[in-house]
């Protein structure tokens, strides 16, 4: 018995000498760059024209402000002053609460909350309502309000252009905090965001985005640029949440990839809050201790961030193949191709990781660390890592030397104003599916809500009965959220998306 | 006047409920009676056998099994051709008599305490949690426990054979086709989802490990 272990051990131990000492004569030369010397990354998005130069970064994306002005008072409706409010106005909200849901389907509108020695406007869902605000007009600003107790959105803009919400607190206000889907040029910064039951900010569907100096904590997932292109995440505070930043293709979207975001200068500290989403959900699969998570999202650049204290890893990247509850995309890229890792502070990473990890890490003769910054899974063809030396990594021996050490010359990927979407006659439809539903349904998976395939499987030929669901849902899942309604649509509105959920193919 | 008037409710809501009683006791008894004819296949506690190709029943939803001993009795199930076994369940359902028995046997077997299947079920399980979650979570829940709101039974405690049997039923236009059967012409849809027979063993092995001692 006894000679059996000590066999056993000193298997172990040349197995274990051989690991190290094969290991050793893989390793590459050490290649030391400098992030404040070197070439800077070119961008992934090239505005029409010349390039904008540092001194002249777009800091409003919204146009001219209006002049025309409205002040709503306390015990005064919100939603009233908007209705009979023509398109260019300013809503200034005194301080006070407010409980209602606000819908914004007019351009130019500018909700403001006026601050009076630290007493906010608050709009309160009490855990009745579902949305806060829904905003569908172009050009729409959200400013220094405070957000609580709603079960759905805290924000959320659908298919609206050229969006500002800025300065705003919003807590414990159900799925997404803040959610803007569908639109184009669009800036969130300063807010505060906690207690979400799914991303704290959601970036869904959307393009050229700035992320910028929010608070983002206790919530599943911090910050997630998910089906997005052409985003900067800059500047946040983002811990204990389940997950800090996120960049994602989710399958089964109708727009199938996630391309070009930075992930610059943030403190992504201590995100190991125990996974709240709702079992079997996307969300519910990131493991509690990531920091960041690239998941088929293509040229994600990680630069200048301090990264401390996520108990499963610093970074993780993987594909589609190798995470939890998710069903493949057959038109969706499952790869994150193309990730680049420039100079990061990494401390205390992975002090209590995941067994996958491990046996990575037993397999890359890695014994006996005691933590992990970086783990990739899945194939990521193309990526490239600079002073890899500094980390504790597993999968990414085989990243190349990126060829440029700094994003300094990328500056953000604002723009002035950009023209609303543009809506053909008869894609209404469309249009709804795309800014509403999938934000919670995609195709062939479950996000928040059940998949579209299963609900063209119960309604077949029944539009109809979907349409009057939607208007008044009821709840048939215990292990779902419930659906908000969304009886704001006219019947027109909700049959047309009816019908077009029910034909669509992917 | 009033008082024996509230008497006469009060005497009269008293027998009410003495007869329910007495009723929903004849009711599980009838149903116990009834079983009878099922145990020889399905086991005498429902528990299926798996080499009869006879599926577990005990603790499934009453409605669902309704729902089948009329679809086999009106001939929306067990009608085709190629489904051989579903002939056999066809001419038992016959014999069971009219609706009220067939009501209450499905209750019966639904009182019986669940059953899990003890024949393994291998699979990649990382596989199956994701496109169980993806495809059949969302109707028979995500523990497998079946949900009659959506009238989608439980999965869990089916031996493999059978829903593999009963998968392809539905994918091959076997079951499922009938236009009042509208729970199975849903899951029709969703079974011509899927991509490949490894896909679905790798579901069963997902299915298998729910409902079970962990």
């Amino acid at each position: 018995m006894k000679k059996g272990l000590i066999i056993g051990l000193l298997v172990a131990a040349v197995a274990f000498g051989a690991g190290t000492y094969f290991g050793r004569s893989g390793k590459q030369e050490m290649t030391i760059s400098s992030s404040t010397q070197g070439a800077s990354y070119a961008g992934g998005f090239k505005a029409e024209g010349v390039a904008v130069k540092p001194g002249d970064a777009i800091r409003s994306v919204a146009g001219p402000a209006p002049t025309n002005v409205v002040v709503v008072k306390d015990g005064e409706s919100i939603q009233a002053a908007i209705k009979a409010a023509p398109k260019g106005t300013i809503v200034r909200v005194m301080p006070g609460t407010y409980h209602e849901t606000v819908y914004v389907d007019k351009d130019d509108i500018r909700i403001i909350g006026v601050i009076e020695a630290g007493r906010r406007a608050v709009l309160d869902g009490e855990k009745k309502l579902n949305d806060a605000i829904l905003y569908s007009g172009n050009n729409f600003v959200a400013e220094n309000l405070e957000i609580r107790n709603y079960k759905g959105n805290g924000i959320m803009g659908q298919a609206g252009n050229n969006f500002e919400i800025r300065n705003n607190v919003i807590v414990d206000s159900g799925v997404y905090g803040i959610f803007p889907q569908l639109g184009q040029n669009g800036i969130v910064e300063h807010n505060v965001v906690s207690k979400i039951a799914d991303a704290a900010i959601y970036i869904g569907m959307s393009d050229n985005i700035l992320v910028a100096h929010n608070d983002v904590f206790d919530s599943v997932a911090g910050i997630e640029i998910e089906n997005s292109r052409h985003a900067i995440v800059e500047h946040n505070y983002v811990h204990n949440n389940t997950g800090g930043l996120l960049a994602f293709v989710t399958p089964g979207l109708p727009i199938k990839d996630t391309v070009d975001v930075i992930f610059r200068n943030n403190f992504v500290v201590g995100n190991n809050h125990p996974n709240f989403g709702a079992p079997g959900s996307t969300v519910s699969g990131i493991p509690a201790g990531t920091g960041i998570l690239v998941m088929a999202a293509d040229d994600v650049v990680i630069e200048g961030n301090i990264i401390s204290d996520n108990k499963v890893s610093g970074i993780i990247i993987t594909d589609h193949a190798n995470a939890q509850n998710i069903t493949a995309d057959p038109e969706s890229e499952p790869n994150s191709d193309r990730v680049k890792i420039l100079d990061n502070v990494m401390l205390r990473n992975g002090y209590d990781t995941i067994t996958e990890a491990k046996a990575l890490m037993l397999a890359e003769g890695k014994v006996g660390a005691k933590n992990l910054d970086i783990v990739r899974v899945g194939p990521s063809p193309g990526s490239c890592i600079i002073n890899r030396h500094q980390y504790v990594t597993v999968g990414v021996s085989d990243f190349t030397e990126c060829d440029f050490t700094n994003t300094a010359a990328t500056v953000n990927y604002l723009l002035p104003p950009v023209p609303p979407r543009e809506i053909k006659p008869g894609e209404r439809g469309k249009v709804v599916y795309l800014g509403i539903c999938t934000g919670c349904h995609t195709y062939n998976g479950r996000m928040i809500g059940p998949p579209v395939q299963v609900i063209q499987a119960l309604y077949l030929d029944n539009p109809q009965g979907l349409a009057d669901y939607i208007a008044k849902p009821a709840k048939k899942r215990d292990d779902y959220p419930e659906m908000p309604p969304q009886d704001y649509l006219d019947p027109q509105t909700r049959l047309a998306v009816a019908q077009y959920m029910l034909q669509v193919t992917n | 006047m009033l008082i024996s008037q509230a008497r006469g409710i009060a005497i009269s809501s008293w027998i009410g409920t003495l007869l329910l009683m007495y009723s929903a006791s004849a009711f599980s008894a009838d149903g116990e009676k009834l079983f009878a004819q099922c145990v020889a296949c399905h086991g005498n506690k429902g528990e299926g056998n798996a080499t009869l190709n006879a599926p577990a029943i005990a603790g499934q939803d009453a409605a669902y099994l309704e729902r089948q001993l009329l679809n086999y009795r009106n001939r929306r199930r067990g009608a085709d051709k190629s489904d051989v076994l579903g002939a056999q369940m066809q001419a038992m359902a016959t014999t069971l008599g009219d609706d009220a028995a067939i009501a209450k046997v499905a209750s019966y077997a639904a009182s019986l305490p669940k059953t899990v299947s003890a024949a393994p079920a291998p699979g990649n399980l990382h596989n199956g949690n994701n496109l169980y979650q993806g495809k059949c979570g969302a109707c028979h829940g995500g523990k497998a426990e079946g949900n009659p709101a959506l009238k989608a039974p439980r999965l869990a405690g089916l031996d493999a054979a059978y829903i593999k049997r009963q998968f392809a039923h539905f994918r091959d236009g076997v079951r499922g086709t009938d236009p009042k059967d509208a729970p199975g012409r849903q899951m029709a849809m969703m079974a011509r989802t899927l991509p490949t027979e490894r896909d679905l063993d790798d579901i069963i092995a997902f299915i298998h490990r729910q409902g079970r001692p962990k």
